[in-house]
């Protein structure tokens, strides 16, 4: 039988708390799953539909004007090039901007029934989770109709093993960031729109629709900070290239995921309390 | 170690003062005092009721119980899974279905999903929503809704329950299986805490209350002197109030005005108390600036803010005024009132009959006091006298039971009645009677 005494706000209890509201956290990201392909006549086909969309409009705008190699020296088709980061990116940035506004968008729970409060952020990203498993369908029919057309070739080899890895550190580093974006649009409502342009802006920096610029220009050495870069590269070189990922790629990422999600989930623990009524 | 006494506290509250910014953000300087230094403690398996004004500090009560809010000083402890009802249906998602909701809304309050597949059908049995299982939400009526959002909350099998006034939703069948639901689970070891405004309500229920006034706990006892205490605290909030009742009235409408209502004893003298069961009178003065040839008058008598105990409309009593423009003197006479002591508020309603509009409709106020010598507990005061009839041998004997077909019907309240005829609750009345509209 529980008693609650005091109210905790260390990180270890915060672990233990969503450890056993699991099961909310999964009806949560199953209710907004649900809801968001309910009363459309294609349902949860938009999951498979809206990626395969947007690649054939980015194709059909770069395909030409982005020149792309493998480090073979083989040329790289747009779409495989686009896809392969597309994906993650569409999990990373709709992740966030559902995290962003999970806290507010629920208020009627947050302010009437007590459970951890880090399960709306993280419902939030577990729904785009979903989203992000059908969406990789779509990856893989892309990559099989370039390999059935000839244009390019797959070694399904260990390589591909790393791949879960990688979703574990971009969903580490999601939750972290979705956390401390979700608390502070509670405070100051301004970081819903700021987080918008501040996707925008990403989706441009991060190599996942044109590769950074090449040359070791001072642009191109700052980009590269930009931890997305580290994580895009790892995918294409796993899924497109056959390799293991870069280890300082890898390493990068693993550290910045980790900050995020110790410093976000500390931050919002300590705030938590305050959210009833200052929402 | 805690001793064997504090085994049976199951909610304690110690000191506890929050104190709450109002503003659009929290930096805003402006501060209220919700709670201030409130402790009280709850056995387990017992019922306690919280009653005070709006504003008094009851949610905020329920929502630190909840672990919604922290308090700013002070200790709270709980025992066990609380199941907070501070709004039926928070949570609840308008485009999936009642089976949908059902199982998101018992996570949310805590269950898992075997429990709640193993409730489902009692949760739906209770809300009598079998044919709306698979209905989008949004498609419930606001009971229907109200009634999913209660049962479900009821079958979490909580060791604490917080409820707060969601009663007032769903019809009355519904209320009465509510209460009777909530009398089995404390009975069953559950704490329950009911914020309520039904007074009444919350006696049936609940055997100690807590009266919160301003944030401060202004009683606690047995819950029938509870709501003496709030009641008398009501009243002196509105005997305050009354003094500026007559400008407001007489400020009036354009059309009619209350110069002066006073109560008189049958000698014809002014009182403002009186005993109860004897008759008295109630003069009016109005002001009239144009000829009102059906004019009915109205006279409301209250003791609580919500509900009319009297209520005296001309126009049912078949009574039209032809009343020229200028000064009239109207009065009522009435038989004795049965009601328990107390402070009784007027209110007064000038309607013309002939162009359907309110010409007057003044705010509760003219206190008459209601003297029963301390006699009665309930809301009426009626002459009785008990007897002791003698020593019987067989059980039932002139005590048989009176089949319906048997009981003549009461007679039909002359028309000329104040009273509304009152909407009848059958027990057998189900909810397939009640469905969608």
């Amino acid at each position: 039988m529980a008693v609650r005494a005091a109210w905790t706000s260390g990180l270890g209890s915060g672990v233990s708390e969503v450890w056993r509201y699991r099961q909310l956290l999964l009806s949560l990201a199953g209710r907004d799953f649900r809801v968001r392909y309910r009363q459309s006549w294609l349902g949860v086909g938009w999951a498979l539909l809206l990626p395969v969309a947007m690649l054939l409009v980015l194709t059909l705008v770069f395909s030409g004007t982005v020149a792309l190699t493998a480090p073979d020296g083989r040329r790289v088709p747009y779409a495989l090039f686009a896809a392969a980061a597309l994906v993650p990116w569409t999990y990373f940035s709709s992740s966030l901007s559902g995290c962003v506004n999970s806290l507010v968008a629920n208020r009627n729970l947050v302010t009437k029934v007590y459970f951890p409060r880090e399960v709306f952020p993280f419902s939030c990203v577990a729904g785009s989770l979903l989203d992000f498993g059908i969406a990789a369908v779509a990856l893989l029919g892309v990559m099989g109709y370039y390999a059935a057309r000839g244009g390019w070739s797959f070694s399904p080899d260990a390589a591909l093993l790393a791949v879960p890895l990688l979703v574990v550190m971009q969903t580490a580093l999601t939750a972290g960031l979705g956390m401390m974006l979700a608390m502070a649009n509670l405070f100051y409502r301004d970081v819903r729109h700021v987080t918008g342009v501040a996707l925008q802006l990403l989706l441009f920096v991060s190599a996942v629709i044109v590769p950074l610029p090449t040359g070791g220009s001072a642009l191109g050495r700052l980009m590269a900070w930009n931890p997305l870069v580290s994580l895009m590269n790892s995918y294409r070189a796993c899924l497109l290239f056959g390799q293991v990922p870069d280890a300082a790629d890898c390493a990068y990422v693993a550290v910045t995921a980790a900050l995020a999600l110790t410093i976000g989930w500390t931050v919002f623990r300590r705030a938590s309390m305050r959210f009833a009524e200052c929402i | 170690m805690p001793s064997v006494g504090m085994n049976d506290v199951a909610v304690s509250f110690d000191r506890v003062s929050k104190r709450f910014r109002l503003g659009e953000t929290h930096r805003s300087l402006r501060d209220l005092e919700a709670l201030e230094g409130v402790s009280f403690s709850v056995a387990r398996g017992e019922a306690l009721g919280v009653i005070g004004p709006n504003g008094a500090g009851k949610s905020t009560v329920l929502k630190l119980l909840a672990g919604i809010l922290r308090p700013d000083r002070g200790g709270i402890r709980v025992v066990g899974r609380v199941a907070p009802l501070i709004e039926v249906g928070a949570g609840f998602h308008g485009d999936l279905s009642g089976r949908e909701n059902i199982f998101l809304n018992g996570a949310i309050l805590g269950m898992s999903r075997a429990e709640i597949r193993g409730k489902l059908d009692a949760i739906v049995n209770f809300a009598g929503l079998e044919r709306f299982l698979d209905t989008p939400v949004k498609r419930y009526s606001s009971g229907m809704y109200a009634r999913l959002g209660f049962s479900i909350a009821a079958h979490v099998d909580p060791d604490v329950l917080l409820v707060d006034e969601v009663l007032s939703v769903g019809d009355a069948v519904f209320r009465i299986r509510c209460l009777e639901r909530m009398r089995r689970l404390i009975e069953g070891g559950t704490t329950l805490i009911f914020v309520t405004h039904q007074l009444e309500q919350m006696q049936t229920i609940c055997r100690r209350a807590m009266v919160l006034d301003g944030g401060r706990k202004s009683f606690e006892g047995p819950a029938r002197e509870a709501v003496g205490h709030y009641t008398a605290a009501m009243s002196r909030a509105w005997r305050c109030r009354s003094t500026d009742v007559i400008e407001s009235a007489s400020a009036g409408t354009p059309e009619a005005e209350l110069l002066a209502l006073r109560v008189v004893d049958a000698q014809g003298a002014p009182i403002v108390e009186t005993p109860a069961r004897r008759p008295f009178r109630v003069d009016l003065r109005l002001r009239l600036s144009r000829p009102v040839p059906r004019l009915v008058v109205e006279l409301n008598m209250r003791a609580t803010p919500e509900e009319n105990l009297l209520s005296c409309n001309s126009g049912r009593a078949g009574r039209y005024f032809n009343v020229p423009e200028g000064i009239h003197d109207i009065s009522l006479r009435l038989s004795g009132l049965p009601v328990r002591g107390g402070q009784y508020f007027w209110n007064l309603r000038l309607w013309d009959a002939q162009r359907s509009t309110t010409l007057l409709d003044t705010p509760f106020g003219f206190p008459l006091m209601i003297d029963d010598e301390g006699r009665a507990a309930g809301t009426l005061c009626v002459d009785h006298e008990w007897q002791f009839a003698g020593r019987v041998t067989a059980e039932l004997s002139g005590f048989e039971p009176v089949t319906p077909a048997q009981a003549t019907a009461p007679p039909r309240p002359a028309p000329a009645s104040d009273r509304e005829p009152q909407a009848a609750i059958r027990p057998d009345q189900s909810y397939e009677a009640l469905s969608l509209r």
